[in-house]
């Protein structure tokens, strides 16, 4: 016994001490350097790591919170099949098993895996590996599709390399920076930062934005041009022409690295021809374009960062081009200060684009269309069955599940009930395939309810292996927590799913730097400067080399050892003639245009969410700077459909709704509004933004266009207005809720387009609780009520009639799942503590209703006696009943002091 | 400078404040004679209550004894019934045959407990709850008495039974009406205050009547009109009040149920006033103890300051005094058609509280189990005060609400 607690009483013991751990943030692509404060298997701390390139010891709001998204009460941590817990071998045999039979029966095309840029590097590997050469088909794609696809095809046909020129020290060294379609400063915030910190720093820099919404990134802008939606390759054909017309140009250049500018020139004269015509085609003023021009054709040092409003285009990979033309043109790239940069949207979006985990790419930066390429990669991996075309892309693929083609479908990592276009479709589809495996993290995703089979995968600080960011920087991203429950990762996953399909040879890894030296090998085979991607200095990499890993940007091989910050500096491309091509790009405006009426919606990111939530929608402060789906409107437009700012309104397309909180502003052109593409029906009750847009595709990379929907929309008939706050994850059952995770439960905004009984819909929404306390007004203008079981706080219901929200008093979000003591009792339904005024305490004079607290008050000003308080308060001089409690609190008060 | 005669018939709380209120004014004005049919001095009725349920005791709420009617030269005389007024010849004669003659008269002879149309009420042990007398009886036999039965479910009652059911005693309450409290409160707060009441060990039977009391001398058992039959060694009457009017009706003052007068207390005879429970103004009889204190102060203006100050009905807040129950309920207290009520209600907690709103202002309140505030409705009420904007938050209490309605005097009351 005293043995024991001498032991209690040691500190050490009690206290484990905290290590620190180097890795990087899962969120964007900006690919951020995380020092990671590790305290009994929990991360208790973030910091930006000081040393990383990317960010240098800085991290956003959703980085710095990656600690406080650890414990999800939704974390997948057993195999399920058909929803039932089942064992690692009982849910790999059946897949396993479906597998062979589908491609047994049916061939391997009728089988697909869809991924994700969340996916490290290795197990972006083993997939592409496993469908492409072992079970035989091309059929993999990723969520990258959705973001990136534009940008790797226009690099493709300009470079002969899906390769970014530039690294993020050209966008602080530049002179002129250009972000085009680029939310930086919520969708890549540190990169944001660093271009804050270099315009303060050398202030003769100008930054120019170019987006037709006027966002936070314009709040550094020089010059904004909100040009109108798509009509982006007008303004970079114009600008072509105007460099030309402007001697501009840098001839040397274009003559020794480049061909096929003429035609280019050509084209873009006819379509935009002058300042005046851009300016009437992307409906701006013919000054800014000139301004803006004159900056391009004046500068040595020009960047131009593009992102999602390029590439989510029927033309993003045309737009692609159309910029880096201008920059080929004028010897622009390769150099500090001068690139063209696409920007990537997810944390390892490029690593995914090195392994050619997309339908369209075969590994390594080698593709389908040289049948060398096939043959070389098929012999590297001892293929059975390797698979010679391209595959099905995203929007097809799913295309081909609705229709029967595919037959089993493996997720991993991704959410395409909701980040597909057309996402009721895709969940149709996935509700009629007869396969669905699933990898996740989290168990109810709106993907994960689609599933068959759903398989537990690691995540974040418990994964382990390499990601690849914007500007081609490797870093590794460390596993260092045990992976809880019966998670495993996903190469392991997939390594034991293909040994159970019988491909006993080349999956038998043991660790994830075995999967990353086959990869760098694969790099390097018959590679001498003919792929941009080569990473052959890293092929014999020992485990300890690899797990002290340092960032590193590629190509890293026996040239340049220690990587290389940027490529093209020589004018050395990887075309066939080693020259950088110009692609004659014929502008032209999205699929379908507004029909009267309809407004155009864009899509988009906010600051603190990430993708569909299921990770950052777990942090309540992460909810505080947009806790719900709104729409951004102009003020014309929320007039025309008469609805008033922080009402609700609502955008329908394809049978599917958004319901979303106006914002009214004059950031939005007017016909056109902006929508937050996270919400799910995890969170919200309709605003999937995705079901709205249309599955319109690019007819080269097959991206589709999430930035131009048209869209009927409507002020919502709101009835009434109100918010729930409760520990339980419910589903209420009305026109509009936003879920809003709270620290001990949810907050559910709600709105209603029918008056309802609210004693039978709180009844039937908590059927356990029998202990409810209620505020009503006869005339139903205000209904309030509280649940409780055993005396704790279980739900807060307020509602008013109309579309004014009542006021929600956060205080109350503290009693959730506590005992609250009387005085709190009372007060929830006032939904304030009550410090209006002074808590008269205990009622000890009925009659005059004098409360202790006066009492005791006035004691202590001097009142000894019954008699001297009644003339002070007047207690006890009506019915005198409380004259003896008088008394005995004096009695006490005096015999304390 | 001789000094007038004053004589106050009656020694219950009426007389006793009406002493003091006099004296407060001109100790000199009056030569004072209190007669009373009952022995003690002036005692606080209203705290019966706890002395049946042992929360005091009957010495400490007799206000005024013997000694202090002798120090201060007033003559008492008690245990004497006056039995009739000469108005004409300005005299009183009395039980005894004592005649007193008087310049200034006042009645105060309160109030006796209503009728009840049981038979058999003449029993030993079917009595009411009003004077210390009869809190002795009740004491008495709750030595042996295992059954008591109270009839009448009004605040009265409701202590009645409270301060048995605390000396151990199984009580059972009957009441006419289907809840308690009928008058003060609505079904939903009646039915948690019979809740309340349970918990603390009174029964209840709502909604039935006494047939008839069961016994030979002394009480057994009562028979209800739904046929059942309790056992009962107490019963105590608690149905009401009815004003003790006769001496002065008999004299020929004017009245109907009370002893009428007007706002300044006189009678229909300019030297006799009247005060308290005998009395009536504008048709309205009193019950409880605010308005009676307001009577003593304009009649005490009036006789010592020869000041008008004219005496207003104005609603009265309900309280009971049963330990640890709190009702606060004024004005209206059922909801019509054409009002809007707001209701707070945590059953499990027994707290009830409803505001009555009409045109935006406060026409009743009902609180039940927290009371807070109770009184500053209530001036909201008699002030009709707009309130519409300080709701719902408002019927929670002053503290929640960020704006408080303001009220302001009316325009005739500020230049008064």
């Amino acid at each position: 016994m005293s043995a024991l607690i001498a032991i209690h009483l040691e500190p050490t013991e009690v206290e484990p001490a905290n290590h620190t751990e180097q890795t990087t943030c899962c969120y964007c692509g900006v690919g951020c350097g995380v020092t990671a404060t590790v305290s009994n298997n929990q991360v208790v701390m973030v910091k930006g790591r000081e040393d990383h390139p990317a960010n240098f010891g800085r991290l956003c709001v959703k980085g710095s919170s990656l600690h406080q998204t650890q414990q999800s009460p939704d974390r997948l941590l057993k195999p399920q099949l058909f929803g039932q817990d089942v064992s690692w071998d009982e849910a790999l045999d059946y897949s396993a098993q479906k597998f062979k039979d589908i491609v047994a029966e049916h061939g391997p095309d009728a089988v697909a895996f869809y991924l994700s840029g969340q996916l490290l590097t290795e197990d972006y590997y083993v997939a592409n590996k496993l469908i492409k050469g072992f079970i035989g088909t091309a059929n993999v794609d990723t969520n990258s599709r959705l973001c990136m696809a534009s940008a790797v095809v226009a690099h493709k046909r300009a470079f002969g390399s899906d390769a970014v020129p530039g690294c993020y020290e050209d966008v602080e060294q530049t002179d002129v920076l250009i972000l085009v379609g680029s939310n930086t400063a919520y969708a890549h915030p540190v990169t944001f930062q660093r271009i804050v910190k270099a315009k303060q720093d050398r202030p003769h820099m100008k930054v120019i934005v170019l987006d037709p919404r006027r966002t936070a990134t314009c709040d550094i802008a020089d010059i904004h041009i909100p040009l109108a939606p798509g009509s982006d390759a007008y303004f970079f054909n114009g600008l072509l022409s105007y460099l030309a017309e402007h001697n501009a140009l840098d001839h040397d250049y274009i003559n020794a690295h480049t061909q096929g500018f003429d035609e280019a020139l050509a084209i873009a004269k006819t379509q935009a021809g002058s300042v005046h015509a851009v300016a009437q085609a992307c409906d701006v003023k013919d000054q800014d374009v000139a301004e803006v021009f004159a900056l391009f054709a004046k500068n040595v040092k020009v960047v131009t960062v593009f992102s999602q409003g390029i590439n989510q285009s029927s033309s993003g990979v045309d737009k692609g081009n159309a910029i880096i033309n201008c920059h080929l043109a004028t010897g622009k790239i390769g150099k500090v200060g001068a690139t063209p940069f696409s920007i990537t949207g997810q944390p390892n979006a490029m690593g995914g684009r090195e392994v050619g985990g997309l339908a369209n790419q075969l590994a390594a930066h080698m593709g389908f269309d040289k049948q060398d390429d096939i043959d070389r990669v098929a012999t590297f991996w001892q293929a059975p069955n390797m698979a010679q075309k391209e595959g099905l892309k995203a929007v097809d693929m799913f295309q081909a599940i609705d229709d029967g083609r595919i037959k089993a479908v493996w997720i991993m990592a991704t959410n395409p009930v909701v980040s597909m276009p057309d996402a009721d479709f895709v969940k149709r589809a996935l509700e009629e395939c007869e396969l669905v495996i699933v990898s996740e993290a989290i168990a109810n995703t709106d993907t994960a309810k689609t599933a068959h089979v759903l398989l537990p995968a690691t995540t974040w600080s418990e994964k382990h292996g390499t990601v690849t960011n914007s500007e081609r920087c490797i870093s590794l991203q460390k596993g260092f927590l045990p992976p809880p429950g019966e998670t495993k990762h996903d190469w392991d996953i997939m390594s034991i799913f293909a040994r159970k399909m019988g491909f006993d040879q080349g999956f038998n890894y043991q660790h994830q730097v075995e999967i990353f030296r086959e990869h760098a090998a694969l790099s390097a085979l018959d590679n001498p400067r003919k792929r941009a991607f080569d990473i052959s200095a890293m092929a014999d990499m020992t485990e300890a080399q690899y797990q002290t890993m340092q960032p590193i940007q590629w190509p890293v091989n026996a040239a340049n050892p220690e990587g290389s910050k940027r490529l093209f500096s020589d004018g050395y491309f990887f075309t066939p003639n080693n020259k950088a091509r110009f692609i004659a790009v014929t502008a032209r405006m999205p699929v379908q245009p507004p029909k009267v009426g309809e407004v155009i919606m864009n899509t988009g990111r906010i600051r603190d969410q990430w993708h569909t939530m299921s990770r950052t929608g777990t942090a309540p402060h992460l909810l505080g700077h947009a806790a719900e789906p709104y729409i951004d409107i102009h003020p014309e437009d929320a007039a025309r459909i008469g609805v008033k700012d922080n009402h609700l309104a609502e955008l329908s397309n394809r049978g599917a709704r958004f319901i979303g909180r106006v914002n009214i502003t004059n950031a939005q052109r007017q016909g056109e509004v902006f929508v937050p593409m996270h919400w799910n029906d995890k969170y919200a009750a309709s605003a999937r933004a995705d079901a709205l847009v249309n599955p319109f595709t690019d007819p080269i990379c097959g991206q589709p266009e999430f930035k131009h929907s048209p869209v009927a929309i409507k002020a919502h008939n709101t009835q009434w207005t109100g918010f729930l706050v409760t520990t339980q994850d419910v589903v209420p059952p009305c026109d509009y809720w936003a879920k809003i995770t709270a620290k001990h439960g949810y907050k559910f905004r709600l709105a209603g387009s029918d008056a309802a009984n609210f004693d039978d819909w709180l009844q039937q929404l908590f059927p356990a609780i029998t202990d409810w306390q209620t505020l009503k007004d006869s005339q139903q203008q205000h209904y309030r009520a509280a649940g409780f079981i055993d005396d704790t706080l279980v739900v807060v219901f307020n509602s008013e009639q109309g579309n004014n929200m009542p006021n929600e008093g956060r205080w109350l979000e503290t009693l959730l799942g506590q005992i609250p003591n009387a005085m709190n009792r009372f007060a929830i339904l006032a939904g304030n503590e009550g410090k209006g005024g002074e808590d008269e305490g205990a009622i000890v004079c009925s009659c005059f209703q004098i409360g202790t607290t006066a009492i005791n008050k006035a004691i202590k000003q001097g009142c000894d006696s019954a008699q001297a308080l009644g003339q002070k308060l007047k207690c006890g001089t009506n019915c005198g009943s409380c004259i003896p409690e008088l008394n005995g609190l004096i009695k006490r008060a005096t015999g304390q002091t | 400078m001789t000094q007038k005669k004053l004589i106050i018939v009656g020694n219950g709380m009426a007389a006793g404040r009406m002493v003091d209120e006099l004296r407060a004014r001109d100790a000199e004005r009056f030569a004072i004679t209190i007669i009373g049919d009952e022995i003690h001095g002036s005692y606080n009725r209203i705290m019966l209550s706890p002395v049946l349920s042992g929360e005091t005791t009957a010495h400490s709420i007799v206000q005024k004894t013997a000694e202090w009617y002798a120090n201060n030269n007033i003559t008492f005389l008690g245990g004497v019934r006056v039995t009739g007024i000469d108005q004409h010849a300005q005299t009183i004669t009395c039980d005894n045959g004592n005649q007193l003659d008087y310049d200034e008269l006042i009645i105060a002879t309160g109030s006796r407990p209503a009728r009840i149309p049981a038979k058999n009420q003449a029993l030993a042990g079917v009595m009411a709850f009003r004077t210390l007398n009869d809190v002795d009886t009740i004491l008495q036999r709750s030595q042996t008495a295992q059954h008591a039965i109270v009839v009448g479910g009004g605040l009265l009652g409701l202590e009645a039974a409270y301060g048995m059911a605390v000396r151990g005693i199984k009580v059972i309450l009957i009441h006419r009406s289907g809840w308690l409290l009928n008058r003060q409160l609505d079904k939903a707060s009646g039915k948690m205050l019979e809740k309340v009441m349970a918990s603390k060990g009174v029964e209840f039977r709502l909604g039935v009547e006494i047939d008839t009391f069961l016994g030979e001398g002394h009480v057994t058992g009562a028979r209800l009109n739904s046929g059942e039959v309790l056992p009962c060694q107490i019963a105590i009457i608690a149905t009401g009040i009815t004003p003790n009017a006769e001496l002065g009706l008999e004299a020929g003052l004017e009245g109907n149920r009370g002893i009428k007068v007007d706002d300044y207390l006189t009678t229909s005879h300019p030297n006799i006033s009247a005060i308290g429970e005998c009395t009536e103004h504008n048709g309205q009889t009193f019950g409880l103890v605010e308005p009676i204190w307001q009577h003593c102060i304009s009649l005490a203006d009036r006789l010592c300051l020869n000041l008008q100050t004219a005496y207003q009905n104005t609603p009265v807040a309900t309280k009971l005094k049963v330990s640890g129950v709190q009702v606060f309920s004024a004005g209206e207290w059922m909801t019509a058609e054409h009002h809007r009520e707001f209701v707070y209600s945590d059953p499990a907690r027994h707290i009830y509280r409803k505001l009555i709103l009409d045109n935006n202002r406060l026409v009743g309140i009902v609180f039940f189990g927290d009371v807070r505030d109770g009184q500053y409705f209530f001036e909201l009420m008699e002030y009709g005060v707009d309130v519409i904007n300080a709701m719902p938050q408002l019927l929670m209490g002053r503290a929640f609400c960020a704006q408080l309605p303001e009220i302001q005097l009316q325009p005739d009351e500020v230049a008064a």
